[in-house]
């Protein structure tokens, strides 16, 4: 829009000749105000996190009493502290234990996903068997189901296994042994490996899928097996989109809060920073100095994960939801 | 690559790298990544040397991904010998299974010599893996068919009988002979049925129908312990001896048969991890979530649709008590006053160009505002936990596609563009109970006798007290402000003038907004800006004489005060989502062709005729997709009313209803009742995505 006015200041939206007096002058400076419009919206979208970003380093009492931006005032200087930091790491349930649950849960539930996904993508793409399409078309509509439907069954599940009563024989079976995961870790990894898969399936599949047909016959007439072909042509074929998706993944699984909330809420040992954080807000008064820092921790792993490889998010959200 | 890849791989370097390409810079961003992937290995063996938890997660990922790979490879591995090396792929193949059926019989303790210790433990999958393999072996190396069914059924009732015999006595099944015969009658059809649907020959369907019958009837009818040596052999070697049968009746396959095998069996070793894990976390858990919806709190007793019922008739998820509020209040009435300009306009914009509703049309702004305010105030007259979802799905949809939409325009080819990308894409990476403690701070209200350390309320309260102070800082935000209405009254002025009577809409609700903000702040109207924290004026008597202002503004409590709170928690969503809507919708602008938008200007269209005409309709799909997206998202929006508010102050939403009902009151079918609502919110979009993809099918 205003590319057009920058080069041609007097131009008109209504195609007519300009300026004719104040009243035109007025409104063409209106209507340069979007090139200022973008910066103001920039503006506020970062001054919330720049204010937590600020104030994790202002010792409490600054914290309390006075804002975050006066912190930025060259007099107030002397207010800055890492004691908050410093808390956080030593506390009783240290920010270090928390993270390495984080790590336990978003390592795992990103690799894992990764291999199944992908082959199960190849196989949709590639191996021809009846039934083939409404069985994709059944896996990916499973997209949008939402997690709150799964989740009691699965906290049952991963309490007390799973048994099958078989109809009109009384006779109970256990399908799964109680393997004792509720409040793991593994519980929450085993979960995200389950909901990640319709999504991944989708994402690999549609990059799977439009790798030239060419090559394949080749392989294939050259007496290449399926297995040979998926290791040796389309996984180093497809590493954009696997990273991709394990960014995605990453961020996901380590930003999550539901789903850990369910299956570890109450093993101290095992919760990750999510519930770490959410636990500090909620008893806001007494530490409410150090939630700012342990907030900026938390996400101190996604925003380096984010802008080193902002480059491959982009391209998965784009393959994920433009090509749908 | 072919071309659609290569082209958009074009538009993603476009949004993503700098134009052109700064060697030296690039340099630079080489060595600060290669820096910081140092760092992070550096890190990641320091956590492995010092912390226990590190080295415990790693074995746990070794293992996983090792044991699934050796499981993976080694089915493939298995299936490469099909077309080939029959004989050893039936050796392996049979030997596998039995190996499998003894760690089933042997592993649950049920067959003599099973215990503790690894020898005993692993006698049983020996011995089964190797009878059955010499079965694969010998079956594999004969073709007549008479022999075949022989040593089928005389190897399969041989090892029936060592099974049966080798049951430990406290599991020797008593024989029911009703059961027994009822449930193998019904295996027999079942197996013919299946057969004759998948129209193959119905011999093998019945004998393994039979098979299977035969073991539920006489194992899972039975009560253990009351039988003999007798009738466990009995009930172990006739279905043994069956599925000897059918293995026996078939012939070895030739290489086409072969082939088959192959690419079928392949299909489940590509597929079938995948659908295992969806089964097991999605599907089955899903629907046994609908089961335990009609079941009361302990999931004991049938209920019946109780529990949606209860739902429905709670206060607290739908109460329509003040229904009437939704005509009266000023937001409606402002609404319907939006819409009624929007009918007249129309009316006009009809008459003009034959179309009274159009994109870009002037009708469309007073609309859009008219329905939202009128959608305002029937959410705030109607309250509970489904009217706030609505509320939600309806503002965060809307803003976020629409704040995304208009960044994406602004930031089209401007300098700078990918900086401003990225900061409003940013808050994508930060987890939602992040932002919602980033938002706490900026929400934050303090009493007004103290600094307000919120942003809001910082601005709110010293725009009060310039508002009722007098003084420089007063008069020069009354210029501000006068001079912003006068602005916006010549706008509308010169709209006016030129008959542009659709231009003058947006210019005149901001005149109208200034001029009343403008009156406020002057006092002309009303007591200043703010509102005032007042004091009593008390006589010697300790009587109320009047009050007397203090001079503070009040804070707005905006995580309390209802029923607006739940739009200041919509807005930390809409900050999130802004970013995903503003990629996507960037992409696709990008993605329209040039010659398009220079056809139109070549034709004299002007840049907004061509936003709202040529680029808008050639994004309308993916608007469409970011709305599902979003609408999706919203729905089972949890984290931020959970560490915000918890559901208080009338701002629960489904989600949150949905975890306090299941895990904190124990009641699992309202628990489930409310997933399951959940789940039939997003159902349409569910199957707007299916038709979609049939159609792209």
């Amino acid at each position: 829009m205003t590319k057009t006015l920058s080069t041609t200041p007097n131009f008109s939206p209504d195609g007519q000749e300009g300026p004719n007096g104040i009243i035109d002058r007025v409104y063409s400076f209106l209507r340069r105000i979007p090139s200022g419009l973008l910066w103001v919206i920039v503006a506020i979208w970062s001054l919330p996190t720049m204010g937590i970003f600020v104030n994790s380093f202002r010792n409490r009492d600054s914290q309390r009493n006075s804002a975050w931006w006066k912190g930025l005032w060259p007099g107030n200087a002397g207010d800055y502290t890492f004691d908050n930091y410093d808390q956080i790491i030593n506390a009783r349930t240290p920010i270090g234990d928390s993270l390495l649950n984080s790590m336990a849960i978003a390592i795992p539930a990103t690799i894992i996903p990764i291999a199944i996904a992908a082959f199960a993508a190849y196989g949709f793409a590639w191996i021809d068997f009846r039934g083939r399409k409404p069985l994709f078309i059944a896996t990916v509509s499973l997209l949008a189901i939402p997690l709150q439907v799964a989740l009691i069954p699965l906290l049952q599940l991963f309490s007390g296994g799973a048994k099958l009563t078989l109809p009109l024989l009384d006779k109970t079976i256990t399908l799964i042994p109680d393997f004792g995961l509720v409040g793991s870790t593994t519980a929450v990894w085993l979960t995200h490996t389950g909901f990640a898969m319709p999504f991944a399936i989708f994402l690999l599949h549609n990059y799977i899928s439009s790798l030239p047909k060419d090559v394949f016959e080749a392989a294939r007439i050259d007496g290449a097996a399926h297995f040979t072909i998926f290791y040796k042509l389309v996984l180093p074929l497809s590493i954009p989109v696997l990273a991709a998706f394990a960014i995605f993944q990453f961020l996901w699984t380590w930003n999550d809060f539901l789903i850990a909330n369910t299956l570890v809420s109450g093993n101290t040992d095992q919760e990750p920073t999510t519930l770490l954080i959410a636990k500090l807000a909620g008893d806001f008064g007494r530490n409410e100095n150090i939630l700012p820092a342990a907030a900026f921790i938390q996400s101190f792993v996604p925003l380096v994960v984010f802008f080193s490889l902002q480059k491959y998010f982009v391209r998965g959200l784009l393959a994920g939801s433009v090509k749908g | 690559m072919d071309d659609t890849a290569v082209t958009a791989d074009d538009v993603i370097n476009e949004i993503t790298d700098e134009p052109g390409g700064d060697v030296e810079v690039r340099g630079l961003r080489w060595f600060a990544r290669r820096a910081v992937w140092v760092a992070l290995a550096l890190f990641a063996i320091f956590l492995l040397i010092t912390q226990a938890k590190a080295r415990s997660t790693l074995v746990t990922v070794v293992i996983a991904v090792a044991a699934s790979a050796g499981l993976w490879i080694g089915a493939n591995l298995l299936f490469n010998q099909v077309r080939e090396r029959w004989t050893e792929f039936s050796v392996i193949a049979f030997g596998i299974v039995g190996a499998l059926i003894g760690i089933v019989l042997h592993g649950n303790q049920v067959t003599v010599g099973s215990g503790d210790g690894i020898l005993n433990w692993i006698l049983g999958p020996i011995a089964g893996g190797v009878a059955l393999a010499a079965l694969g072996f010998v079956l594999s190396t004969v073709d007549d068919a008479s022999k075949r069914l022989t040593i089928g059924i005389g190897v399969g009732l041989a090892i029936g009988v060592a099974i049966g015999a080798l049951i430990r006595s406290e599991f020797y099944p008593g024989l029911d002979p009703a059961a027994t015969a009822i449930a193998t009658a019904l295996g027999v059809a079942v197996g013919g049925v299946i057969s004759f649907l998948r129209k193959r020959p119905p011999l093998g369907g019945i004998l393994t129908g039979a098979a299977i019958g035969w073991i539920l009837g006489a194992w899972g009818g039975a009560d253990f312990g009351d039988g003999s040596i007798v009738t466990s052999i009995i009930a172990a070697a006739v279905p043994a001896a069956l599925i000897g049968a059918r293995i026996g009746q078939t012939s070895n396959p030739g290489y086409v048969g072969r082939a088959k095998i192959d690419v079928s069996a392949r299909a489940y070793i590509f597929i079938g991890p995948a659908l295992l894990f969806i089964f097991a976390m999605l599907v089955v858990p899903a629907i046994r979530t609908a089961y335990l919806s009609v079941l009361d709190r302990d999931s004991e007793d049938f209920v019946q649709l109780d529990n949606y019922r209860s739902i429905f008739t709670d206060r607290t998820s739908f109460d329509s008590a003040n229904w009437t509020d939704m005509f009266t209040s000023r937001l409606s009435i402002i609404g319907v006053v939006l819409l009624g300009i929007a009918l007249v306009v129309g009316i006009i914009m009809k008459q003009r160009t034959g179309r009274a509703v159009e994109v870009g049309n002037p009708t469309v702004g007073p609309l859009v505002a008219g329905f939202f305010f009128v959608a305002f105030g029937i959410f705030t007259a109607l309250r509970g936990t489904i009217i706030n979802n609505l509320w939600w799905v309806v503002t965060v949809t809307f803003s976020a596609t629409a704040l995304g939409l208009a960044v994406a325009v602004l930031a089209d080819n401007r300098k700078g563009e990918r900086f401003a990308k990225s900061l409003i894409f940013m808050p994508m990476a930060i987890s939602l109970v992040g932002a919602s403690i980033i938002w706490r701070f900026v929400y934050q209200a303090r009493e007004t006798s103290k600094e307000q350390t919120g942003v809001l309320n910082a601005l709110w309260t010293s725009l009060g007290k310039l508002s009722i102070g007098s003084g420089l800082p007063t008069l020069i935000g009354a210029a501000i402000l006068g001079v912003i209405t006068l602005a916006s009254a010549a706008a509308l002025a010169r709209a006016l003038t030129r008959q542009n009577w659709g231009g003058a809409a947006l210019p005149g609700i901001a005149m109208l907004l200034f001029g009343w903000f403008f009156l406020k702040y002057t006092k002309i109207l009303g007591e200043g800006l703010g509102g005032f924290q007042t004091e009593a004026v008390l006589n010697d008597d300790g009587e109320q004489v009047g009050t007397v202002a203090t001079g503070a503004a009040e804070t707005v409590l905006f995580v309390q005060e209802g029923p607006f709170n739940n739009f200041f928690l919509m807005v930390i969503f809409i900050w999130i989502q802004t970013g995903f809507a503003m990629v996507i919708l960037s992409a696709a602008i990008k993605a329209v062709p040039t010659e398009l938008i220079e056809a139109a200007s070549m034709d004299g269209a002007t840049t907004s005729q061509i936003f709202w005409r040529v680029t808008l309709p050639q994004i309308a799909t993916t608007i469409g997709v970011v709305v599902t997206t979003l609408i999706v998202g919203v729905m089972k929006v949890f984290d931020i009313v959970k560490v915000i508010t918890n559901g208080q102050f009338d701002t629960q939403v489904l989600a949150n209803d949905m975890f306090q009902k299941a895990f904190n009151d124990g009641d699992s079918g309202r628990g489930a009742a409310l997933a399951i609502l959940i789940f039939l919110s997003v159902l349409p979009v569910m199957i707007f995505n299916i038709r979609k993809m049939q159609k792209e099918a």
